[in-house]
């Protein structure tokens, strides 16, 4: 299980440094959004997930009934999915007013600051 | 701590000198010179009473960069600081005259004293590391004094000059005097053992330490510094760049003598550079038409003299000449000051005859001059004579050193008579103004030191002879042997030297009778210039500069997508090198065990998706694919027990794919802007990239788990956490702080988002739009918003034990306030609500970071969590209400006001027009 | 103890009411002014106490370390939060004078303060996650502050600035998960534990990708690019706070997970600091002297800069990674440079940029082509700038000088030659670009393009002068009491060298080397 979760981390990676090299600020968003799902990911193969064993303690019981799944990568993984969202959404908005300033969907033409 | 008390004396007064100008010039123009004369008589006293030996005074300051308070007067500082004090006080009266009208005299003067503050310091240092920074001090004021002309573009040119040159070698004696402790194992100067020779850093240290002096006292090929220093007003000169900064290098070379000397690099270096330089500051002072450049070549001659005599061991000859040159180039620079001031002209042939109305200053010019030149009976005599008899007893390369020395000497003749005599002769040019003798304050000084010149040669016993004693007691090992001199001695009987210095005479005589022959003679010298040193330091500069310009052009190149690739490929090099030395990239067996088809299916929909979403050719495809990622994502969570996050995965790409659509609607489609080939490459960075981060991950995950942390989460959550949804526990109450600052991420989102789109520069829409009104809409719209908003609470209150919790009760309560805005418009709803989003974001953070007070209160830790149980209407047993629901609320109450804040600052975007572009 | 988190909560606390206060400019300040010197107090009584020795600790919920998040307030971290309220409060006044009405009520204030406050964080806090969640707090508030106003070279430069700092965050998220994955825990106090019995090389591995996310957000060469792109665009106060604060963060974690993970292969770490370093202050010093704006100079002089505070850390690895009897004290030494030059350069780094701020509103432009005479119109300003310029360049006895002597005296008796010539080589050319800005700014005639000086929108307040007159107070302090500095910075050194009180500190006794669980 590990080995497919970690073939799919190596795809959501790959594909996501592979869009932030394109001259498209919509696909460059696109590409960060990727490479965080793959961090995601990645921290959830740390959790050894257990199909059907969420964290969850059974009415009445004081723990939850092992083998479960790691809880603390879940919650890790809830904290980064939220706060990606807040960065994604800003970062989509910039791209939105990037576009109406510059009036082009390309990187290449934004080198002005670096001189 | 006398000593440094008089370092410190100086230091205050060179602060306190503006405001004291401020107040009245004429105090300041009495007292400010007075203070460092009161100070050289004071010295005076303390030598007396050393007779040889040493006043010590030492105090720890920075044990662990072996830096002390340490100072000595000897006879060596003690001659510097004589130097320091009475030609310093000199200068300071006649600058009092000098500067008299220009604007920024307080702070020239102020800079001056703490110029001398700084070289006091120095002489007196008995400590490496102190010498060194008073040694930056001094090239820091040297640099404010070249360019306190700053409106000339040459005088800031220059001044950059000097203190690139100068901190360069700075820097280099930084290095140098650091190993020079190390290798003589202490840093107290006083201390250094003789005979470092043997040491693995003695080569190291002397060559980063002659660097130091040598660019410093503008030895070759470092000289090129000192006549463009000119720039700086002529008392600068005469203080800095010839009595006492420039002589910084020759002091600390003769301080080392005894530990470093006696080898051939430390002997040979100073006789050789010091040659080089005498001979070719004699050459050069003669190719001048500028008074003041004139004396600086000259100078620039004597430095080296100076640095050969230290070299030859000729510790006698260099004292006597040390003092000789002090005088008479201290009178002449302040005499030609003034000369140059009265007449308004520097170039001596065009002065001629300009000073037939100022005697006073005339004479000192004069007599200065003819010490300049060697002339019996001055000082000035006594050094060359000297300097020749050390020539001539020198064992090695003899004939070179004497040959150098009598052209020099003669070269030297030539110099100090246009000097000296040829703006007194010879008829006045018409127009050249008549020049009266200055003010006493500017004569003082010139005449001072002209007469002492006279007074200490043909009176050695009165002060001459002790200084020069006190110098070689100072520098030699075994007791030496008495320094005395006759001046008639000296020339008769006659002896070599003498035959030397009189032809030395005779030719620069000759030469200056013919200097229209000799001028046109020596015209190609001039082309010295061209390739000489100073281009060289052109050359560095520019060099560097241009190096400087490709290198930045190249790396800061501002394409994005490059830095991103050279980002991605350091990470990937970092990856690659570390699992492969830990061999990671060799996959474990037990990692393929318990497929199942349908792990096996969501994988590959997630290789498929990814790379989908790669090669899609409109933007609103790539999104509809990002979308399925997310979904599968989200399936994942579910399968995998991790409810919580499904939810909020679902939730969240919801809003982010409605939020892509938006913008997206707006973009061109894409194009295809990269070559197949750049593609492709990007391509195979990309896969690289995947690849390595998949081995990483399987790496870990498939060594043997370790005890985690969460075991104890599992086990607290039910009898100390009262939540059974673990997860849920861990974000409100284990790790509740992530989730503070989590919350606190989204609140700066939203202000940030709406900043954003506030800052657009598009037309605000025309009023209100027309809106196709649905009634079955609006009517489920009216009816959903409180079954929601019940909905939304009972989410938020379930959490702590079943998956739910504040944030997706945020976000549903939100969806029911956003089905609103899609039924009668954003601008209607937001007028409804009682309080406006952004004050919602506010209160939530504020409760949630509130609902950690009662415990910090209680028991003194920051969110101690706090329970009470209570039975509200409706639910069957009793609830466990505590500080970590409180914090939930609050992740509720923001993450609404977020959401509101996002959709009505979008639904407006919605409706915006295009750029106007 | 509660007062471990007061310079987080404070700063937060005070953001959220300025949501509550929209659009009103003057109280938004004042409230910001009043936290941030609150913060100053508290961060201020944290070093007191962390100097005496003692490492105070908080729980947050009274769970004990490992299982919750716990702040720790050690030498270091309580000094960085010191330098951090200072940062943030000198910011806050000088934003008075200076920014424009609709920066000021766009939100400036309560990003400033969540800004300055997830800074306090990710200094105090002893858990790898929860360091992240604070990089990303004050991630997105330098974004918005960094597009307040939204010009386009501000667009531009953020497009930049945020892309490759996303990339080390993610890079930096999936690495915490990889060091969940091996070690099962998140608390660095227990992972100092834990991580020394990992094999040496699988620890490394591990490090690696932390060490990148890390030199991303430090700018270290060849990662840097993305400061010189954006640091000069947004309004100058911006740009002083990023300089004061942004990159150091990441040094300050590049520290503490070198020391980390340094146990195993000291010496393969520090070659790769020590390269990083050198080639960092050189390619940041030149891309300095390129430059004809005083911002833009100033920037890539950060650059050159961490370059400085790194070599410091390689020195003293590779004193550990060589050994012998006197290693202890040679490390710390250079440790101690490191740690002085982080010191120093926040404040006098601040305060230059602060200065460019005071030129651009007093000419309305910060190119050198178009500046002069300011030293005849502003000497007071003048005056300012030549301390500050000359206390970065390292000139004696100002406060540079003590951290260059420490890095040059260790680094040479460490025998890493190559590195002090090169520090050496920057430290003139440091040197040159301030007297450039001197000569080209200051120095020479006024063009006749520059405003009177007394045009009134032209004035420089109290409010832009307080500031940069109070950092050069504590330049100056720094300086005198350079011999007194030092010694903290050492005691500081020894301290991040020897992890044994800070795991007392933070872990119950309970959790013996390689156990983890911490019902104790």
């Amino acid at each position: 299980m590990i080995a497919l979760l970690s073939l799919s981390v190596a795809a959501l990676f790959g594909a996501g440094a592979y869009m932030l090299m394109r001259r498209s600020l919509v696909k460059l968003v696109m590409g960060l959004v990727l490479f965080g799902h793959g961090a995601n990911l990645l921290i959830f193969t740390m959790a050894r997930a257990q199909r059907g064993r969420p964290p969850l303690v059974p009415e009445g019981a004081e723990a939850p009934t092992a083998p479960f799944t790691d809880p603390l990568p879940l919650a890790l993984i809830l904290t980064a999915i939220v706060i990606s969202f807040g960065i994604v959404s800003y970062a989509i908005v910039l791209i939105k007013r990037v576009y109406q300033d510059v009036g082009a969907d390309d990187l290449s033409i934004m080198t002005t600051t670096d001189r | 701590m006398t000593l440094a008390l008089s370092v410190l004396i100086l230091g205050v007064l060179g602060v306190a000198a503006p405001a004291l100008h401020r107040v009245s010039r004429g105090v300041a123009g009495v007292v400010v010179p007075a203070v460092p004369l009161g100070l050289g008589v004071w010295f005076v006293g303390r030598l007396w009473g050393l007779e040889g030996a040493a006043l010590v005074e030492r105090r720890a300051w920075a044990p662990d960069l072996s830096l002390d308070l340490a100072f000595r007067l000897d006879g060596l500082s003690g001659v510097f600081a004589l130097l320091i004090c009475f030609i310093g006080g000199l200068v300071l009266l006649y600058a009092s005259s000098y500067m008299r009208e220009h604007p920024r005299a307080g702070s020239f003067t102020g800079v001056l004293v703490g110029f001398m503050a700084a070289m006091l310091g120095l002489v007196l240092a008995d400590n490496l590391i102190l010498l060194f920074v008073f040694w930056e001090l001094t090239s820091i004021t040297s640099f404010l004094l070249i360019g306190f002309d700053h409106e000339r573009a040459s005088a800031r040119k220059a001044a950059i000059q000097a203190l690139l040159t100068t901190g360069l070698g700075g820097l280099a004696l930084l290095a140098g005097a650091v190993l020079l402790g190390i290798a003589g194992g202490t840093f107290e100067i006083s201390a250094l053992p003789p005979g470092l020779a043997e040491h693995p850093l003695y080569v190291p240290a002397v060559v980063l330490i002659l660097l130091g002096c040598f660019a410093k006292s503008a030895i070759f090929p470092f000289h090129y510094w000192l006549p463009n220093a000119m720039e700086a007003p002529s008392p600068v000169s005469a203080l800095l760049h010839s009595a006492t900064m420039v002589k910084a290098g020759v002091y600390l070379a003769a301080r080392l003598h005894p530990s470093l000397g006696g080898t051939a690099v430390w002997d040979d270096s100073l006789i050789i550079f010091g040659g080089a330089t005498m001979l070719l500051g004699a050459i050069l002072a003669t190719r001048q038409d500028q008074l003041k450049r004139i004396l600086a070549y000259s100078t620039v001659s004597s430095l080296g003299t100076l640095m050969m005599l230290i070299g030859m061991g000729a510790l006698k000859a260099a004292g006597y000449y040390l003092l000789a040159h002090a005088m008479f180039k201290g009178a002449l620079f302040l005499a030609a000051g003034s000369i140059i001031k009265k007449t308004g002209e520097k170039r001596p042939e065009r002065i001629s005859g300009a000073l037939r109305g100022a005697p006073v200053l005339a004479g000192a010019t004069v007599l200065g001059a003819l010490s300049m030149m060697g002339m019996f009976p001055l000082l000035g005599f006594v050094g060359k004579e000297l300097t020749l008899k050390a020539s001539l007893a020198h064992p090695e390369f003899t004939e070179i050193v004497i040959a150098v020395a009598a052209i020099s000497g003669a070269l030297t003749v030539y110099a100090a008579l246009m000097v000296g005599v040829r703006p007194l002769t010879g008829a006045p040019a018409e127009g050249a103004t008549r020049a009266a003798d200055p003010s006493w304050r500017q004569l003082a000084g010139p005449v001072a030191l002209a007469l002492a010149g006279l007074v200490a040669s043909v009176w050695p016993g009165l002060f001459v002879v002790a200084l020069v004693d006190g110098i070689k007691a100072a520098l030699s090992v075994e007791p030496p042997a008495p320094a005395d001199i006759n001046v008639a001695e000296l020339l008769w009987p006659p002896s070599a030297a003498t035959w030397l210095s009189i032809s030395a005479l005779a030719v620069g005589g000759l030469l200056y009778w013919r200097r229209r022959a000799y001028l046109r003679a020596t015209a190609p010298i001039d082309r010295f210039g061209a390739v000489g040193p100073a281009r060289g330091y052109e050359a560095a500069l520019a060099g560097v500069l241009g190096l400087a310009e490709r290198l930045t052009r190249v790396l800061q190149h501002g394409d994005l997508r490059g830095y991103v690739r050279l980002t991605l490929l350091v990470a990937m090099v970092a990856i690659l090198a570390g699992s492969w030395r830990a061999d990671l990239l060799r996959v474990p067996a037990s990692a393929f065990e318990g497929f199942a088809l349908l792990d096996v299916l969501l994988a590959a929909s997630f290789v498929i998706a990814a790379i989908g979403a790669t090669v899609q050719t409109s933007a609103l495809a790539s999104v509809a694919v990002l979308g399925g990622v997310w979904f599968m994502l989200a399936m994942l969570f579910v399968l995998f027990g991790a409810p919580d996050v499904a939810m909020t995965q679902f939730a969240v790409e919801t809003l982010v794919v409605i939020m892509f659509v938006l913008v997206v609607l707006r973009l061109p489609g894409y194009s295809r802007l990269t070559s197949r080939s750049g593609r492709f490459v990007d391509a195979s960075l990309g896969a690289v990239l995947g690849v390595l981060m998949g081995v990483l991950t399987l790496g870990v995950a498939s060594r043997p788990s370790p005890e985690t942390v969460s075991a104890a989460h599992a086990a607290l959550s039910v009898p100390e956490g009262f939540g059974r949804n673990v997860v849920n526990v861990i974000l409100v109450d284990f790790r509740a702080i992530d989730t503070l600052g989590e919350i606190f991420v989204l609140g700066i989102a939203a202000v940030g988002v709406a900043a954003l789109l506030a800052s657009s520069p598009t037309t605000p829409h025309p009023g209100p739009r027309q809106r196709r009104r649905s009634v079955i809409l609006e009517t489920g719209a009216r009816w959903i918003l409180p079954v929601m908003l019940v909905f939304s609470v009972i989410v938020l209150l379930r959490g702590h034990n079943e998956p739910g919790g504040g944030f997706v009760g945020g976000l549903v309560a939100a969806s029911g306030l956003a089905l609103q805005a899609l039924a009668f418009g954003a601008a209607m709803v937001s007028r409804k609500l009682p309080v406006s989003p952004r004050t919602l974001i506010g209160a939530g953070l504020l409760i949630a970071v509130a609902s950690g007070v009662p415990g910090a209160i209680a028991s003194g830790v920051y969110m101690a969590p706090l329970w009470t149980s209570v039975t509200p209407p409706g639910f069957p047993e009793p609830l466990k209400i505590g500080t970590p629901l409180m914090f939930d609320v609050g992740v509720y109450v923001t993450v609404l006001g977020i959401a509101l804040h996002m959709i009505f600052s979008l639904e407006e975007a919605l409706h915006d027009r295009a750029p106007v572009a | 103890m509660i007062t471990v988190a007061l310079p987080v909560l404070i700063p937060l606390t005070a953001g959220a009411l300025c949501l509550l206060v929209w659009g009103r400019a003057r109280l938004q300040a004042g409230l910001a002014i009043a936290a941030l010197a609150g913060m100053l107090a508290s961060s201020a009584a944290l070093l007191i106490r962390a100097d005496s020795g003692a490492i105070d600790v908080m729980h947050f919920g009274a769970w004990d370390a490992p299982v919750g998040i716990t702040f720790v307030s050690d030498r270091f971290g309580a000094l960085m939060s010191v330098l951090a309220s200072l940062v943030g409060l000198a910011a806050a006044i000088f934003s008075v004078g200076s920014l424009d009405p609709a920066r000021a009520r766009g939100g400036h204030y309560p990003l400033l303060l969540t800004l300055v406050g997830a800074v306090a964080g990710a200094f105090l806090t002893g858990d790898l996650f929860n360091l992240y969640v604070w990089f990303e707090l004050l991630l997105l508030s330098s974004f918005v502050l960094l597009t307040l106003g939204g010009t386009r070279p501000q667009l531009e430069g953020a497009i930049k600035y945020v892309t490759l700092n996303l990339i080390g965050s993610l890079l930096f998220l999936a690495t915490v998960g990889l060091i969940y994955g091996a070690t099962g825990t998140l608390n660095m106090a227990h992972l100092s534990r834990l991580v020394p019995e990992l094999d040496p090389t699988f620890a490394t591995a591990l490090a690696a990708p932390l060490l990148v996310a890390f030199g991303i957000k430090a700018a270290v060469f060849p990662v840097f690019f993305w400061l010189p792109a954006s640091y000069h665009t947004p309004p100058p106060v911006v740009s002083a706070l990023f300089a004061g604060l942004l990159t150091k963060v990441g040094v300050y974690a590049l520290i503490r997970s070198v020391l980390l993970f340094a146990g195993q292969e000291t010496g393969l770490l520090a070659t790769v600091v020590l390269w990083t370093a050198g080639l960092t202050m050189l390619t940041g010093v030149l891309g300095a002297v390129a430059q004809s704006d005083m911002r833009r100079i100033l920037s890539f002089h950060i650059v050159s800069q961490i370059g400085y505070m790194l070599m410091g850390l390689g020195v003293s690895m590779a004193v550990v990674a060589r050994g012998g009897p006197e290693a202890g004290g040679l490390a710390a030494l250079a440790l101690a440079g490191s740690v002085f030059y982080i010191f120093h350069h926040i404040v006098v780094k601040t305060n230059l940029f602060l200065v460019s701020g005071a030129v651009i509103r007093a000419r309305g432009d910060s190119n050198l082509a178009g500046l002069g005479g300011l030293l005849a119109t502003h000497p007071a300003l003048a005056g300012l700038f030549l301390f500050s310029a000359l206390s970065l360049a390292g000139i004696p006895i100002l406060s540079g000088f003590w951290a260059k002597v420490a890095l040059v005296k260790s680094g040479l008796i460490a025998g890493q030659w190559a590195i002090v010539a090169a520090s050496l080589v920057v430290s003139i050319l440091t040197l040159f670009s301030m007297m450039k800005i001197w000569t080209g700014a200051f120095w020479g005639a006024t063009p006749a393009s520059a405003p009177p000086a007394g045009a009134r929108e032209r004035r420089l307040g109290a409010s832009i002068y307080g500031p940069i007159a109070g950092l050069a107070a504590v330049t100056l302090a720094l300086a005198a009491g350079g011999s007194v500095a030092f010694g903290f910075a050492s005691r500081t050194a020894e301290q991040l060298l020897d992890p044994a009180d800070y795991q007392r500190a933070v872990l119950p006794a309970s959790v013996a080397p390689a156990s983890a669980g911490g019902e104790g």
